[in-house]
């Protein structure tokens, strides 16, 4: 939290108000990410009741959303902030909103590890894997620089999103080969299509939090501006 | 990717403070100084108040912004021991000037205070006193006066069946609104506005904040507030000052939203101290 500067408030009770929101988005965050992982590694070792474990859980994360928006609406009421602590909980409201939708992205994920695929449809499962795996590590880069509210390590994984998206057409190209290739595959190669594109959307979802980032610390909104405009901040 | 300067979609257009054009500038204060004995209350202020807009001084107590809005209409001229370097021009004209009469000045340059002080007189003579002052006494035209003053500030429906009975009788906020129509009533340019609201009740505040927007339309209004957000609220122009200087003069939008100065954030997130 180096940049948060919350210790000098002279109200103590806002200050710990906004301690605790900033710690349940953190929580919130953990919880995502173990979701995502745990989504990714049901996937790979066909572990359906890790599979089911992520469906269960995902309401957990719901709850934290609507309890930390409903926070966020608390202070505004009562403490009316104003430029960094307004910048702040503007921020986190739609980081929030974010981190939620990445848990629905991970749930759909884990439906795939539902499914029965045969022995060569295996390896497509693989490759999803190699996109989850990069996706996870965005994820993990976003919420460290969110926990550091770092904007430098914000603009550089904005820019990994570039990256993930490259794979993810290399990845859509590959599962139509193997769709011409054996037509009877198509249902399953379009389970795994799915899951594929719920990862890119992670990936924007991680943008969207490194573009709040980069709004709370520099009072810059970054969001459709280009690649230049952000690298020159 | 479409690449849309989020900016371009505002819809207010922001005005440069530190590039008016002279037909947008109500008052021009220019390296002014402000001693009160040996103690120095202003260091070097310089500023564009523009025209038609509210401007809001805010800051801790002391900083120093009553006092410069006492300059504008020279009320500190009444302090012995205060000396005053620099310029305040109006109309390209110095008010510190040799020639300058400060009635007349005064008189361009309205001004009401925290306390809200009606003349122990009718609500009818508080609203035309100026006028009187001035030497008008046609019947019509101070009705006319009283009832366009009145109702500019927000009063005339609630005094107009009573407008003979003594002022004293009025509400804080009934009074604070009648000091105000008194202040317009001889239609200055200008008119300054020291804590208007800090001794009203929420209510009332209101009331004269929505006054006070009204009020640009036909005067610049320059406003001292201690209430952080009712400066946000009012204001078009910010200025923070801190011990004397002035920190930081910006749009109102960005001055609570991403202030550029540290001390002002501090100030404006209620970090200060």
């Amino acid at each position: 939290m180096d940049n948060i500067n919350l210790g000098r408030h002279i109200s103590g009770q806002f200050n710990e108000d906004l301690e605790n929101v900033i710690n349940h988005v953190m929580h919130m965050g953990g919880l995502v990410e173990k979701q995502l992982s745990d989504s990714l590694t049901a996937v790979y070792d066909a572990d359906e009741t890790l599979a089911k474990n992520v469906l269960a859980n995902d309401y957990k994360i719901n709850a934290l959303e609507v309890s930390i928006d409903d926070e966020c609406t608390r202070i505004i009421a009562k403490r009316q902030p104003a430029a960094g602590d307004l910048r702040l909980i503007m921020a986190i409201v739609k980081t929030i909103a974010d981190l939620e939708r990445i848990g629905d992205e991970a749930q759909k994920i884990a439906r795939v590890a539902l499914e029965n695929f045969s022995g060569e449809q295996k390896a497509l499962l693989l490759n999803l894997d190699n996109l989850g795996r990069k996706v996870l590590e965005f994820l993990q880069a976003t919420l460290d620089a969110f926990t550091r509210m770092d904007v430098d390590a914000a603009v550089k994984t904005h820019q990994s999103d570039e990256k993930i998206d490259r794979e993810y057409e290399a990845l859509m190209r590959q599962l139509m080969t193997y769709m011409m290739e054996d037509p009877r595959s198509i249902p399953q190669i379009m389970t795994v299509i799915w899951s594929a594109r719920a990862l890119e959307r992670i990936g924007d979802r991680c943008q969207n939090i490194c573009e709040y980032i980069i709004y709370f610390v520099k009072g810059k909104d970054v969001r459709h501006t280009t690649a230049e405009d952000i690298k020159s901040l | 990717m479409i690449s849309v300067s989020p900016r371009a979609l505002d819809p207010k257009v922001k005005l440069d403070l530190n590039n008016l054009s002279p037909e947008q500038v109500a008052l021009e204060i220019k390296n002014l100084n402000l001693y009160y004995g040996d103690k120095q209350a202003l260091q070097n202020i310089s500023m564009s108040i523009p025209k038609g807009q509210v401007t809001a001084f805010i800051g801790p107590s002391g900083c120093g912004k009553s006092t410069l809005l006492r300059c504008i209409n020279r009320m500190n001229d009444l302090v012995d021991i205060c000396k005053v370097e620099g310029e305040i021009n109006l109309h390209g004209q110095n008010i510190y000037g040799k020639q300058v009469d400060v009635a007349a000045l005064r008189r361009q340059v309205g001004m009401v205070f925290q306390r809200p002080n009606p003349f122990p007189k009718t609500i009818y003579e508080n609203v035309v006193y100026g006028l009187r002052i001035m030497g008008e006494n046609n019947r019509r035209v101070l009705d006319e006066a009283a009832e366009k003053s009145l109702r500019s500030a927000a009063l005339w429906n609630e005094v107009k069946d009573r407008l003979h009975d003594s002022a004293l009788g009025l509400s804080g906020g009934q009074q604070q609104r009648l000091v105000i129509a008194r202040a317009i009533a001889i239609q200055p340019e200008v008119l300054l506005l020291d804590e208007p609201t800090s001794a009203l009740d929420p209510i009332s505040t209101l009331t004269i904040e929505e006054l006070i927007n009204d009020l640009k339309k036909q005067f610049t209004v320059v406003i001292v507030t201690h209430n952080m957000q009712q400066a946000a609220r009012v204001s078009d122009q910010t200025a923070f000052m801190y011990m004397g200087d002035l920190i930081e003069y910006s749009d109102t939008n960005t001055l609570f939203t991403t202030p550029a100065k540290k001390k002002t954030e501090d100030y404006i997130t209620g970090r200060y101290g």
